[in-house]
């Protein structure tokens, strides 16, 4: 019956169905059948059987269908260490993905993708020993990345130093950033820390490019952003309520006791810390804008004289006296010249509240689990961060020795920009003639895709889920790149040729090619089907010699379509 | 692999900015066994069914200031909550029952005198939020119900049955939340760059090896992969035929977006429902007035993009209805940044065939300081009210058969359509 038909799909996403009419059972189902009781019954299951999202990410979620969160079979949950979680982890859950090797699970999640020598270097340092050396990243060399990266000196200048060579207001600056971003997301080895940096970034989006960023995104991202990706984030949120790119976009800025503008105060609570579930009120708004008024940047107008150009000053005369109240947060605040202290202090309530604890633990176990976590390891997150006093690093060292992390292969698809630096990853793109000219390449694909670098135009970041990234539009768009990647079209980028890639060929058999092709690009073959489909291509007979096959011009394809495929679109 | 093909192709690519391929005609047919159910269909010559017609539906995110739109003119209280925002009386453009219409959007004022321009003053959702997120989550699944967890446009597809793969599109990179559910919408951000960048000689092998690769697998895009390969040889005729829009649209990709979809509806593709998101009206600062400022800046281009799609669809605008809405209103008072916060009560603006014209529809509870909802215009007419009665008259859903669209809510028209 057609519930059933929607249970059977979701629980199985990513999976092979049973047979090939799979796919067009699915598409006619007369939901109104089970209106009104999508959620009943599903113990475990961490959505909110009420109206009420939590967010953007759990909303589409929903929309997108019942997804279970994926089956745990494993000795205990939290395991003493992340190489015992993956050993005694069984993956239960139905998947095209192999299951039977933990290392291609965790570089699908931990980094923008995996590649031969990056499989090979945690296979040799085992699990824990990868993830401590990924957990200090200043000790990891980064040649590649900082080769990249020198290419855009924008992207690590200060304001003063984007002033004094970018013409007032001019994108330069903010484009630089978002490709030296992506040039690091690609080439560097300090894979984890990129991703939590584009995590970090997307939670506290600051539009790059964006109005009111021109001079100052990049310290936004170094100083606020990559200083704390890592360390705590009450720290990071205590440098970011004090940096012109954030109270710029949010108006703080302009915000004083005469005219205090609710902007930042709103989404500070909504977005950043505790979140809408956690109940505070139109009262607890006004009074968040109340505590971080004062908190300014220096060109504004009356400012002028009190610092550098787009400083970040405290300016007691536009501080809001008298008690503020916010939640169980409460304080006299009744010196303008004590204001930032109470703004600290609150910062830091914020921080260590428990909502805020769930809200950043469940957008994590999002970003590394699946798209609707179990709430149990979320609930596990998120007391390590309170344990911790909101470190980071506390929060993946537990995700990474749980259970229901390693339990969950194939569960998320890529996003349009995962799957950009991916493809441009397993491919083996190097840095060539013209890394400026390369790399935007690269970016002009994933803006083609809707995905450019921390570019997402809204205060919530970019969505974290499948359901708000199906696009028939944006399928053609990747599948494009992976052809450009794979045909080295990105111009100033130096790329191996398809048939390099995979050693030994072409001598033998058509059959034989497609597989090594497959292993080469996905650490593993293709089901008959998916197999058929790629044999068909170079003409259907899996023991014709490939070379009378014509894999010397369609090498090229059949490496294209290999991306193109339903293994490479999940991580 | 053959180096001075691969450079051939690499040198297209590269001459036309990363997005474009010039093709030799005559790709063969594709074969998609996934659509045997035949929820979509290529055929460019969809027979139209009992309801015909296209509903367009703009978010503007952010929350619009109504206020600044639908300008209560004869209202004292509006001119002393806005010492510096206010529109001046005089400068209005008169429509009806007091209110006049701000003069960046004089498009929309011609039409108004066509008979096909209207507006709904005081719209709210039943939760009152003044948080972008729940508002907009609110309108966008259609009411708040536990049941109600897909996009409410996912729901309208659903009660319009089969269709063809355009019969749903979302203009832009993700799917518009009001689509998201499992009614295989179809996002795209424009038609010329909806290609395969593969040879002729290889097109139809590729597209054939692309969807043997999807057959069988039991995820979302697998469906996507079936429409966009279905739809590969229909847009690439509309491709290669090109476009020349009968108007000149503002420019940015909310009016590419709109002169999209116009060419889609002229195109006869059976396109029923389209989304597009026009962002910025956040206006927490500087709103300005009719000589600067935000809001001008904003509607501006709104007025000349909507004006632009009603003049390039011609005497195809009678079959097609837009409903552009937005997540709240915003606060009466101004702030001190000259801009207004998060408030209540919201404008929807409606524009096309069908509309039952030379009228302001909706109740209006006024601004005195007693009708007003915590310094918000409070809450008069229910959004779904409005929605369900466009669904209907446009789409061709009886009035009687909204219950699953709108699961908590019992429509009540306002008399907006004709």
């Amino acid at each position: 019956m057609p519930e059933s038909v929607t249970v059977d799909r979701r629980k199985a996403i990513g999976a092979l169905a049973g047979g090939a009419v799979a796919v067009t059972a699915l598409v006619v189902i007369d939901r109104r059948d089970h209106h009104g009781k999508l959620w009943e019954g599903r113990d475990g299951d961490s959505r909110r059987a009420d109206a009420g999202f939590a967010n953007r990410d759990d909303s589409y979620a929903a929309a997108g269908g019942e997804i279970a969160a994926p089956a745990v079979q494993a000795e205990t949950l939290l395991f003493a260490t992340a190489g015992e979680a993956a050993a005694g982890t069984q993956v239960t859950v139905p998947t095209i993905l192999r299951t039977d090797d933990p290392v291609l699970h965790l570089t699908r999640r931990a980094t923008f993708g995996p590649t031969p020598d990056l499989v090979d270097e945690v296979h040799d340092l085992g699990i824990d020993g990868w993830l401590a050396q990924q957990l200090d990243p200043g000790a990891i060399p980064d040649p590649v990345a900082d080769q990249g990266w020198a290419a855009f000196p924008l992207a690590s200048a200060d304001p003063a130093g984007v002033r004094a060579v970018v013409r007032r207001f001019d994108w330069a600056a903010m484009i630089e950033y978002g490709q030296a971003a992506l040039a690091r997301q690609v080439w560097s080895r300090r894979q984890l820390f990129e991703v939590m940096v584009d995590f970090w970034a997307n939670h506290l989006n600051v539009p790059t490019p964006g109005p009111g960023a021109w001079d100052v995104a990049s310290s936004w991202h170094n100083d606020v952003i990559r200083a704390n990706a890592l360390g705590s984030f009450s720290d990071m949120l205590v440098a970011a309520m004090q940096h012109p790119a954030m109270l710029r976009y949010l108006n703080a800025n302009a915000s004083t006791r005469e005219a205090v503008n609710e902007n930042l105060g709103r989404e500070l609570l909504e977005l950043h810390t505790v979140g809408v579930s956690a109940g505070y009120t139109e009262d607890d708004v006004r009074n968040s804008a109340y505590i971080l008024t004062g908190r300014t940047v220096s060109d504004e107008g009356r400012m002028m004289g009190m610092g550098q150009e787009s400083e970040f000053v405290y300016d007691p005369n536009k501080h809001w006296t008298g008690p503020v109240k916010v939640l169980d947060f409460s304080h006299e605040n009744a010196t303008a010249d004590g204001g930032m202290e109470v703004g600290d202090a609150y910062l830091r309530y914020l921080a260590g509240h428990p909502s805020t604890a769930q809200s950043i633990a469940r957008k994590l176990a999002v970003r590394m689990v699946s798209d609707l976590p179990p709430q149990p390891l979320v609930d596990r997150l998120a007391q390590a961060y309170l344990d911790s006093g909101t470190s980071v690093g506390a929060m993946l060292d537990v995700l990474f020795r749980s259970a229901e992390f390693w339990a969950a292969v194939g569960q998320k698809t890529r996003r349009p920009l995962e799957n950009v630096v991916a493809a441009a990853r397993i491919v083996g793109l190097q840095p060539g003639d013209d890394v400026r000219y390369g790399v935007a390449g690269l970016t002009n694909a994933a803006l083609a895709a809707g995905h450019r670098p921390l570019g997402w135009p809204a205060p919530n970041g970019y969505p974290d889920v499948e359901a708000a990234w199906r696009s028939a539009g944006g399928l053609l768009t990747l599948w494009n790149h992976h052809r450009a990647v794979v045909g080295g079209w990105y111009e100033g980028l130096s790329y191996a040729e398809p048939l390099d890639m995979v050693s030994g060929m072409p001598t033998g058999t058509v059959g034989e090619f497609v597989d090594s092709m497959c292993q080469r690009l996905l650490f593993q073959g293709f089901h008959p089907g998916q197999q058929a489909a790629l044999i068909g291509f170079l003409g259907g007979d899996a023991a014709a010699s490939s070379e009378r096959a014509g894999v010397h011009w369609k090498g090229f394809e059949v490496a294209s379509l290999v991306l193109d495929s339903p293994y490479f679109m999940l991580r | 692999m053959n180096r001075e093909l691969n450079q051939a192709r690499r040198d297209v690519w590269q001459s036309e900015g990363f997005t474009r391929r010039t093709f030799l005609a005559g790709a063969g047919k594709v074969a998609v066994a996934a659509l045997g159910t035949q929820l979509v269909t290529a055929r460019a010559g969809y027979a139209q069914g009992s309801g015909t017609g296209t509903l367009v539906v703009i978010f503007l995110r952010g929350g619009m200031d109504g206020l600044s739109v639908l300008v209560p003119a004869d209202d004292p209280a509006l001119a002393q909550a806005r010492p510096r925002i206010g529109i001046p009386g005089s400068a209005l453009l008169p429509l009806d029952r007091g209110f006049g219409l701000h003069p960046a959007l004089a498009p929309l004022h011609q039409l108004w005198q066509r008979g096909q321009f209207t507006a709904v003053p005081a719209v709210s959702t039943p939760d009152v939020s003044r948080s972008h997120f729940q508002a907009q989550d609110c309108l966008e699944r259609g009411g708040s119900s536990a049941g109600a967890v897909e996009g409410w446009l996912d729901r309208v597809l659903d009660a319009l049955g089969p269709g063809t793969g355009f019969r749903a599109v979302g203009m832009g990179s993700t799917l518009p939340r009001s689509l998201a559910g499992d009614q295989a919408p179809m996002t795209l951000r424009s038609i010329d760059d909806f290609t395969l960048h593969v040879g002729d000689d290889v097109l139809p092998q590729s597209t054939a090896a692309l969807g043997a690769l999807y057959n069988g697998i039991d995820h979302p895009m697998a469906i996507d992969t079936a429409t966009t390969l279905a739809s590969l040889d229909v847009v690439r005729g509309l491709a290669a035929a090109g476009y020349q829009p009968a108007a000149t649209y503002p420019q940015g990709a909310p009016g590419d977006s709109l002169r999209e979809l116009a060419r889609l509806i002229k195109a006869d593709l059976g396109l029923r429902v389209a989304c597009v998101d026009i962002g910025g009206w956040d206006t927490h600062t500087n709103q300005g007035t009719l000589d600067g400022g935000d809001m001008r800046n904003q509607l501006t281009p709104l007025g000349d993009m909507l004006g632009a799609f009603a003049t390039d669809l011609g005497d195809r605008l009678d079959d097609v209805t837009v409903v552009a809405m937005t997540e709240f209103g915003r606060r009466v008072a101004q702030n001190a940044n000259g801009g207004t916060d998060h408030g209540h009560g919201s404008v929807m603006l409606l524009l096309g065939g069908g509309l039952a014209g030379g009228t302001i529809h909706g109740s209006w509870p006024g601004l005195a300081p007693d009708a007003l909802d915590q310094g918000d215009v409070a809450g008069a007419n229910d959004f779904r009210d409005v929605l369900g009665e466009v669904v209907s008259a446009r789409l061709g859903i009886g009035l009687g058969a909204l219950g699953p669209i709108f699961p908590d809510h019992q429509v009540t028209p306002l008399g907006v359509m004709r």
